[in-house]
């Protein structure tokens, strides 16, 4: 019994970054309708730069806190290269990610070398109810939920917040009263590359980060953001869990090494099921 | 004028790619075969990308399958080299048939992810199944490539293989040509221009869409299975989730939908990474440098195609050829 909520615990606790990585992806998707494969990048940018700031010495919070900020100014770099040409096809924009985030490789290795690292989180262990559980977790799930509080907050009460969302609905009404969505969708980039550096911060005390850990973080989080169409967070955050556990029940009960393939059947299952219950044409590039 | 001038220039590149084996020594030939590999592997892609406007992100898994399919029926059963390469080839398409029939009702970039998520199930199913496959440790002894009572062996085993490479490369290149000139090709140009005009035109989309992606697995599953009688070991860590984005970047680079394009594509990234490799692994360098070049290269190559050259390498050429 305690081994199982052993198990939920550190399966909300990794779900929580999940989540993150895949309200960075529904940011982003709900703006622009890219599908931005470096998001697992911003993650492990967030991770690793967390990493050699304290390692220089720089405290807790503050180091964390630079290391989101980053992720960010990486998410508008992205961005920019994404979106930021007039009339590039989404599609086009979904490989130009794709590029960013394998070149990301080659800064990540010439910044932070080609070995995994990790730093102390919040130290210490909790019992609750006969469960150990380590401080991080409650740390992870604690600042995840403030998270989508805010942007709760954000969308739908900020006037820039709600100027995103009439450019996920309909880009054009949009543009007709006076909203700029390039520069929106630029917004959105910077907001995705600030939730993916949050995941990585949270999650590199947890587990080991490397150059190449954003696939994993990319598919985990791009299949809970399925969960939602990409488009709601709220759902999102559901799939994340619902996924982290799962994943840890696997783990705990199977073999570590089955693992990954809960994700991905899952991840094609909802996507085939979501596909049965929509017409299956493209839309066309307005 | 013009005109003759292009198929003059296409006679002499035939002319050079017969020729240029003659010239090349081992190791270079090699490379060489892997060009010829590559090409038929992309030509797939680049129909599907450009046609069907798909993006797959799991060529690599299909070259997986045919190279274990083809080593398996080749080793374990014995089978003669050509049938099991045909059987692999097969088999392929099959399998892309039966993923394809619920993954291509998604939106391209769903598929893009589900392709993804395939390989690495692929990747992971090669690793667990150690009594078949030999697990991550890989399946050594494939029997080489024979023909009759022919087999490729000894001197000039890899200059013949570089011929009966190209020669599919080649046959690969003419199929997708007569392929987009025929009546099915006009349904899939008509699906290139306007999914839902070709849909509103008759064209059966969901089911031209699942052939264009069997045939591109098809390919890919050809040119595994002689990668296998080719290196005679494979290990699922010669089948990387990069080597799928490899083959992505070359058909975007020749140009997305372009026949030769496959070609160039493969021909231009695959020496680019091997001069890379060999200013990387130079005296000197630090141990990671091939590593951070190859990435490096691939991101700015596809980044910079992209925004600069959204066509690709041929196209963007022709149009210039044609003075337009």
């Amino acid at each position: 019994m305690s081994l199982l909520l052993q198990y939920l615990a550190s399966g909300i606790a990794t779900g929580c970054t999940f989540a993150l990585v895949a309200t960075g992806f529904v940011a982003i998707y709900r703006v622009t309708r890219v599908v931005n494969f470096a998001q697992g990048a911003f993650a492990v940018v967030g991770g690793m730069s967390a990493f050699a700031l304290l390692s220089h010495g720089l405290p807790h919070v503050l180091a964390e806190a630079l290391a989101v900020l980053l992720a960010a100014v990486v998410g508008l770099l992205v961005g920019l290269g994404a979106i930021g040409r007039r009339g590039t096809p989404v599609l086009a924009s979904l490989i130009i990610t794709l590029g960013i985030g394998i070149g990301s490789y080659a800064v990540l290795i010439l910044a932070f070398g080609d070995q995994p690292v990790s730093f102390d989180g919040v130290g210490g262990a909790l019992a609750v109810a006969g469960v150990t559980m380590p401080r991080q977790f409650l740390l992870v799930a604690a600042v995840t939920a403030a998270a989508f509080a805010a942007l709760a907050l954000f969308f739908n009460r900020t006037y820039l917040g709600r100027a995103l969302t009439a450019c996920s609905s309909n880009p054009h009404a949009a543009r007709l009263v006076g909203i700029d969505t390039t520069r929106m969708g630029l917004v959105s980039f910077a907001l995705g590359g600030a939730l993916g550096g949050l995941a990585g911060v949270l999650l590199t005390p947890l587990q080991p980060v490397a150059f190449n850990s954003d696939v994993g973080l990319a598919i985990n989080g791009f299949a809970a953001a399925v969960f939602g169409g990409i488009l709601r967070p709220g759902t999102a955050l559901v799939g994340a869990l619902v996924l982290g556990v799962a994943e840890a029940l696997v783990a705990g009960y199977s073999r570590a090494s089955f693992q990954s393939g809960v994700a991905l059947v899952l991840m094609l299952a909802l996507m085939v099921w979501q596909a049965s219950r929509r017409p299956a044409i493209a839309e066309d590039a307005a | 004028m013009r005109r003759r001038l292009g198929i003059g220039l296409g006679v002499a590149i035939a002319i050079g790619t017969l020729l240029l084996p003659i010239a090349l020594d081992d190791s270079q030939l090699t490379v060489y075969v892997f060009i010829g590999l590559a090409t038929i592997v992309v030509a797939g892609l680049s129909l599907l990308m450009g046609y069907a406007g798909q993006v797959s992100l799991g060529q690599g898994a299909f070259y997986a399958i045919g190279a274990y399919t083809t080593a398996l029926l080749a080793k374990l059963l014995g089978l003669p080299p050509p049938l099991a390469l045909a059987a692999a080839t097969a088999g392929t398409a099959a399998i892309a048939v039966v993923v394809g029939l619920p993954l291509l009702r998604l939106r391209g970039h769903y598929l893009a992810f589900a392709t993804l998520a395939f390989q690495l199930i692929v990747l992971s199913v090669i690793g667990e199944a150690r009594g078949l496959t030999g697990g991550d440790i890989g399946l050594p002894g494939v029997p080489t490539l024979s023909i009759g009572p022919v087999a490729l062996e000894g001197q000039y085993r890899t200059f013949v293989f570089a011929y009966i490479v190209w020669a599919l490369a080649a046959l690969a290149l003419l199929l997708n040509r007569n392929l987009v000139r025929s009546r099915p090709g006009r349904a899939l140009r008509a699906l290139a221009t306007s999914e839902a005009g070709a849909l509103a035109a008759g064209v059966s989309v969901g089911r031209l869409k699942l052939q264009v992606f069997a045939l591109s697995a098809a390919y890919a599953g050809l040119a595994g299975g002689v990668y296998a009688f080719f290196l005679s070991y494979i290990a699922p860590g010669s089948f990387p989730v990069l080597l799928s984005i490899q083959f992505l970047i070359m058909a975007t680079v020749g140009g997305l939908g372009s026949i030769t394009g496959s070609l160039v594509g493969a021909t231009v990234i695959t020496l680019l990474v091997q001069v890379l490799t060999a200013v990387g692994t130079l005296p000197g360098m630090p141990l990671h440098a091939p590593a951070v070049f190859s990435y490096a290269v691939y991101g700015l190559v596809l980044v910079l195609i992209l925004l600069l050259l959204p066509e690709g390498l041929v196209p963007a050429v022709q149009r210039r050829w044609r003075g337009a």
